[in-house]
């Protein structure tokens, strides 16, 4: 395990989340705010396993850089499409479709980008 | 997503695109570095408009029965510069700091998952946007505070597009706040540089590493918060039920004591770096900082419910507990600078008067906050001005100092200019004497009973003279933050004088290489030193003086023999 410090770090710091749910349950709060907690203390625990998987898979990640190789220009799309689906709260729905249209230009530039890349080498 | 190439230990080997010229340049860069710098210079661009709105206020509030602004109006003010300060300008500079130094102290080429980090930089650009949009609809922006709590946010008593631009608004500024915590946690975490243990992690990078634990965990709830703000909205018969209503406060405060650490904890790992590089010394109690900085971040995830302890809905024993236990690891990153500072050799420069500042201002801040931590005392100070001394004491006599320690540091490492050190001690006394003139009296006024959020008070109430001072306060603040600008612009303007790539003696791995760094951080001309300990570069000059010490030392004996 001390070849995964990050997981160690990330998983300690969940349980360390858990026993103070637990102390806060023991005195007992309400199920709304222990399910708030709880559901957090989930995520952290997701995250830790995450990390364990990336670790595992490749523990030498800090040698092998994944270097972008193209300027991100899937990314304004992408943003510009999540604007207007948030923003069809206050205005209506009809910007949804606006919204789905730049989600299909941000992929299709992402297509692009991956079609361009060159070859890994390990 | 388009990816990346994969370079088998030498990056240089898959140099990536010449990115695009100019604006499209910055604005499509997967270059850690850029998007750093981006975040930083839109949430200062928010800060210096949110200070507009504080003035506003504050000229209202300056003499009793004044008429400068409308209760509407007022309302608006409040509500956004609040939102604004948390939302979009100490949060997103915190996470922001942390895009630009994290790589380069981890001696990474690259952030990981640098198109993740961009998309969460336009997710903050347009959710600040939206948000101050609000001011331009015709019933104006959002007005229920920063909080929001319904029912008072429901339709049926804010009703106009304002709220709701407020609710999409924070809801993609903080998706995107998220994103950016998850790649500096994952830089971190899987990108660090071969012999950079996690010990060997600056205080920054581990302040960094805490804040992101932070914000994976509790964010969240402030998207399921404002998805049933957003709900509420839409059927108002949803807040109908206690439910509801008191489990927004939970998933509400579960964000919203975190945040106050997410705004916090970076400010704090500056102004370590800071008073360790003008001490000249390591920081004192690295590992016990590092512990304690962990215990502290797990802690205030406990502690929300002390911000309910006047609902009568909430466990207050648990809470405070909680609360006053934040003590314990508080005290001991107190007692790691100040062992830092002592015995050190002092150096006055901008960057450490700030931090050496932000040390009893933001105690002030703490200490008030375990007073309204301990119910007895929050029965009386709930939603007064005390309230909105101590918070304010914590976020801009605590962290804005420490935010101005680490701008004034590191701005060399990033422009390769330094800004003027006459100008920047203007800078920090106005802001010292503005911070304590406009912050201090609102103990006094919160503890007689003023309430906050009020738009005017009567002559009879006794609040005039206080009032009065905290306005000339706020006056003061202004006239700092004008010298800052002028600072900035004139470093802007003359590109001088030159910083050098480590004008500081600085400890950290992102003084070994040039400013501003080069696109993949280190290159032939500026090698990663070897990674020894937390200060590598102070361990590297020691050894310099030591081996020249050994070589005066065995000249002299050989000549002595002679």
């Amino acid at each position: 395990m001390t070849r995964h410090p990050g997981f160690l770090l990330v998983a300690g710091w969940a349980l360390l989340n858990g026993l103070l749910l637990a102390v806060l349950a023991i005195y007992g709060e309400s199920a709304t705010a222990l399910a708030c907690y709880g559901i957090a203390v989930g995520l952290l625990a997701l995250a830790a396993l995450a990390v364990l998987a990336s670790s595992v898979r490749g523990p030498r990640e800090h040698t092998r850089y994944r270097l972008p190789v193209r300027p991100g220009s899937a990314v304004l799309p992408l943003a510009a499409a999540a604007g207007l689906a948030v923003l069809a709260y206050p205005y209506g729905w009809w910007l949804l479709p606006i919204a789905a249209a730049l989600l299909g230009l941000s992929l299709a530039l992402a297509a692009h980008d991956r079609a361009a890349r060159p070859r890994r080498s390990r | 997503m388009s990816l990346t190439g994969t370079a088998d230990v030498e990056p240089a080997r898959h140099r990536p695109a010449p990115a695009p010229g100019g604006w499209l340049g910055w604005l499509t860069t997967t270059d850690h570095k850029r998007i750093g710098l981006l975040t930083l210079g839109t949430s200062l661009l928010v800060m210096l408009g949110m200070g507009v709105l504080a003035l506003l206020m504050r000229g209202q509030l300056a003499q009793p029965e004044e008429h400068l602004v409308g209760p509407q109006v007022y309302n608006q003010l409040f509500t956004m510069h609040g939102s604004g300060m948390i939302y979009l300008v100490m949060t997103p500079f915190a996470l922001g700091l942390g895009v630009y130094l994290v790589p380069l102290q981890v001696g990474a080429p690259v952030i990981a998952m640098p198109r993740a980090t961009l998309l969460g930089y336009w997710l903050y650009v347009l959710g600040a946007a939206i948000m101050l949009s609000g001011f331009a609809t015709p019933q104006g922006a959002h007005s229920d505070g920063w909080f929001s709590y319904p029912p008072m946010a429901a339709r049926t008593y804010t009703p106009g597009v304002g709220s709701d631009l407020w609710i999409a608004g924070v809801f993609l500024a903080t998706t995107g706040v998220i994103l950016m915590a998850w790649a500096v946690l994952w830089t971190a975490l899987r990108k660090r540089a071969e012999g950079m243990t996690m010990l060997r992690m600056p205080v920054f990078s581990w302040s960094m590493a805490a804040t992101c634990l932070m914000v994976i965990g509790a964010f969240p709830a402030l998207l399921a918060a404002l998805a049933l703000l957003a709900a509420g909205r839409v059927e108002p018969a949803v807040f109908d039920s206690n439910l509801w209503v008191i489990g927004y406060q939970h998933l509400f405060w579960f964000y919203g004591h975190p945040v106050v650490y997410v705004m916090f904890f970076p400010y704090l790992g500056a102004v370590a770096e800071v008073l360790a590089v003008f001490s000249g010394r390591r920081f004192f109690g690295y590992r016990g900082t590092v512990f304690a900085l962990l215990v502290f971040a797990a802690l205030s995830m406990s502690v929300w419910g002390h911000h309910m302890f006047t609902t009568g809905q909430a466990t207050n024993d648990y809470y405070s507990l909680t609360s006053i236990l934040l003590l314990v690891p508080a005290g001991v990153e107190y007692f790691a600078m100040l062992g830092t500072i002592l015995g050190g050799r002092l150096v006055f420069r901008t960057p450490m008067l700030f931090a050496l500042a932000f040390v009893p201002q933001f105690l002030i801040g703490g200490l008030t906050g375990i007073m309204v931590g301990t119910p007895v005392l929050d029965y009386h100070a709930q939603d007064s001005y005390f309230v909105v001394a101590h918070l304010h004491y914590v976020l801009f006599a605590g962290s804005a100092f420490g935010l101005f320690a680490g701008f004034y540091l590191w701005f060399p490492k990033a422009t390769g200019v330094l800004l003027d050190e006459r100008l920047g001690r203007w800078h920090f006394w106005l802001l010292v004497v503005g911070t304590n003139l406009t912050f201090f009296p609102m103990f006094f006024l919160g503890y007689a009973g003023m309430p906050r959020r009020v738009v005017t008070y009567l002559d009879g109430d006794g609040f005039g003279l206080l009032n009065l001072l905290s306005s000339c306060g706020a006056a003061v603040l202004a006239a700092g933050m004008t010298v800052f600008v002028v600072n900035l612009a004139r470093a802007a303007l003359r590109r001088a004088p030159r910083a050098g790539d480590d004008p500081w003696r600085g400890h950290t791995l992102e003084w070994a290489t040039s400013s501003p760094p080069p696109r993949l951080n280190f290159d032939a001309a500026h090698p990663l030193p070897p990674l020894t300990s937390e200060a590598p570069l102070l361990d590297l000059r020691r050894r310099a003086a030591d081996e020249a010490r050994g070589a005066r030392e065995g000249r002299g004996a050989r000549e002595g023999r002679a």
